[in-house]
């Protein structure tokens, strides 16, 4: 990401003008909290577009533990108590994946309403215009997540590295939602399409049930046990459902973490190649 | 300040949409300082263009300049030197006047406290210091168009291009954007690089002018050149109907040094027009043909751009030019 720093004009325009313009122009990190922030005012002025994505996480973690809770009881090792703390993490993936569009839909509506151009003929650089929009979109998944953390703590979620754990679990929400939303930036970049940004989220649905759904992963078989293998999901589930049950395991909890970041890290360079491709066809 | 380079060239641009050229070898020179008009109908390549010489899109072949900043290999520069005001005017309807202009400044490098000093006195150079508590999307036409030259003009550009910057408004508000126009050219000595549809906004503004035809330019000049060039003033006949005009244009052929038949409306090139007027009348009673009107004129850009491109300008403008519903 270093290679991204502001373009700007280092070559002779030593005379500037009378407004003071920097010639290094701004940081990045600077360009893309400024951004960020922005993003997520105008999305806020919008109200409507966020909350059907709150409601929906907290259906998804009425219905798994309602629907499935009574089942746990059979899962070895799983006592029925902590089904909820099984659970809940699915729920936080499920809400990340159908929240991501979010993201994805503000670009589509930034390059609707001509911003997008308009940002794009400044020296911001492209990474923080990217990277600014997948933040943002991770930004209002971590509140999704907050509530149904809080939810769940009503319903009696008790977490064994108690409130610590609780914010660990939400820092890796953080970072999937910055990894989903990469995605929807990206096809939002490509497609210019709000419907296709909100289809490309659903086309990774899948990714949350070729994992450890519902079990763990030792008491899967055959090609779903593979799959789930493969999956990043599963070992960012390991993670957050490890911190809530049974208590801090450094292996785990790293390797849930490198999962997040090179997910995050593919998916920003996806978005990027979807920037590129904007710029090649307009 | 004088000193910069301030010149925009454009060599052999081409711009390809699958099969499709949108811009087909386009080359010129804007000097430093000058108001370069740019027109052409809709469809001609006039944004595409723009899009490449401000870096928003890639050539598909051909080198373009700005300040001596090649569009490509040297963008960001190009972006620090540029103000661009485009045809779609990029402003998010869910932020405030202040936030875009500051934002705008804050990413050319400036302090937040000089991005918001520079944003309160843009927004009094464009009348809009009343309104910096309404959300654009309130805006009217008019006001939405100030305030997205305003944020062109956030970093003091060298070079302004202003991409249909009247298309839309109403007479009032075009003043206003021409008499900005120029000054900005004369006091602070911009380059500016201005597309439209209307030829009168060229006339008016422009130093000189290229007409763009189907990603081709079909001519370049000063105004006064051009209309010049065409030499012949003009007879203007208008029929009641089309037939009566083909018509009456074969016939007309021996009083005219050239002939063109726009619709209902045959012109007679010729010099001396006046002095030739009573025999194109008789002509016209010994058959019996009533014209509905007749004219006489000085050539405009108007008939320069009938000349080049075979099709009239005017009617086209006119379609467009419906008023904003603000």
């Amino acid at each position: 990401m270093t290679t991204m720093s502001p373009s700007s004009a280092r070559i002779a325009t030593t005379e500037r003008r009378a407004v003071s313009v920097s010639k290094s122009g701004m940081p990045f990190l600077l360009q893309v909290s400024m951004l960020t922030i922005r993003n997520l005012k105008t999305t806020f002025r919008t109200p409507a577009a966020v909350i059907p994505g709150l409601l929906i996480s907290g259906f998804f973690l009425l219905v798994y533990n309602d629907s499935l809770g009574g089942a746990a009881g059979f899962i070895p090792g799983l006592g029925a108590n902590s089904y909820l703390g099984f659970i809940l993490p699915l729920s936080i993936i499920s809400a990340a994946l159908s929240g991501a569009s979010l993201a994805g839909e503000s670009v589509v509506r930034d390059i609707e309403n001509g911003y997008w151009d308009k940002l794009s003929l400044t020296p911001v650089s492209r990474g923080a215009m990217v990277l600014s929009a997948m933040i943002a979109g991770a930004v209002g998944l971590l509140l999704q997540t907050t509530i149904v953390m809080t939810i769940g703590v009503l319903m009696g979620l008790e977490s064994v590295t108690g409130i610590v754990g609780i914010l660990a679990v939400l820092g890796y929400s953080l970072l999937v939602g910055v990894a989903f939303s990469g995605l929807t930036v990206g096809v939002g970049l490509m497609t210019g399409s709000g419907a296709a940004t909100q289809g490309a989220a659903f086309l990774f649905f899948p990714l949350s049930f070729l994992t450890a759904t519902f079990v763990p992963v030792n008491l899967l078989t055959g090609w779903v046990r593979t799959a789930a293998e493969y999956n990043p999901v599963t070992y960012i589930l390991e993670a957050m459902r490890a911190v809530l049950n049974s208590g801090w395991d450094t292996e785990i909890m790293l390797r849930g973490l490198s999962s997040c970041l090179a997910m995050a890290l593919v998916l920003y360079a996806f978005a990027f190649f979807g920037l590129r491709a904007r710029l090649k066809r307009r | 300040m004088s000193s910069r380079n301030r010149e925009i060239t454009a060599e052999n641009l081409v711009k390809q949409y699958g099969d499709f050229t949108a811009v087909d070898g386009v080359s010129f020179k804007v000097r430093s300082g000058e108001i370069f008009g740019f027109l052409g109908p809709n469809g001609a390549g006039k944004s595409t263009t723009v899009a490449m010489l401000t870096t928003l899109a890639l050539p598909t072949s051909g080198r373009a300049t700005v300040g001596g900043f090649d569009v490509v290999t040297q963008a960001g520069q190009v972006r620090e030197i540029a103000g661009v005001a485009l045809q779609e005017i990029g402003l998010d309807p869910l932020m405030k006047p202040l936030e875009l202009l500051t934002i705008q400044g804050q990413l050319f490098g400036m302090s937040r406290r000089d991005a918001l000093a520079r944003a309160r006195q843009l927004l009094e150079l464009v009348k809009l210091s009343e309104f910096t508590d309404r959300r654009v999307g309130k805006y009217s036409g008019g006001m939405r168009r100030r305030l997205d030259l305003a944020l062109a003009l956030v970093h003091q550009p060298d070079v302004l291009f202003l991409d249909e910057p009247t298309t839309g408004l109403d007479p009032a508000s075009r003043r206003d954007i021409w008499t900005e126009v120029r000054r900005l050219n004369r006091e602070e000595g911009m380059t500016i690089f201005l597309t439209t549809q209307y030829l009168e906004e060229a006339d008016e503004l422009a130093d000189r002018i290229a007409i763009i035809n189907r990603g081709k330019i079909a001519v370049e000049g000063k105004p006064e050149d051009l209309k010049r060039g065409l030499g012949a003033e003009s007879i203007n006949v208008t029929f009641g109907d089309e037939d009566t005009a083909l018509q009456a244009a074969d016939m007309l052929i021996p009083h005219a040094d050239r002939i063109q038949t726009d619709r209902r409306t045959v012109r007679l090139y010729l010099n001396g027009a006046a002095a030739a007027v009573p025999n194109v009348v008789s002509r016209l009673n010994e058959t019996g043909m009533t014209p509905v009107s007749l004219t006489l004129t000085q050539p405009t850009l108007d008939d320069v751009f009938l000349q080049v491109t075979g099709q009239r300008f005017a009617s086209e403008a006119a379609d467009a030019a419906q008023p904003e519903a603000a």
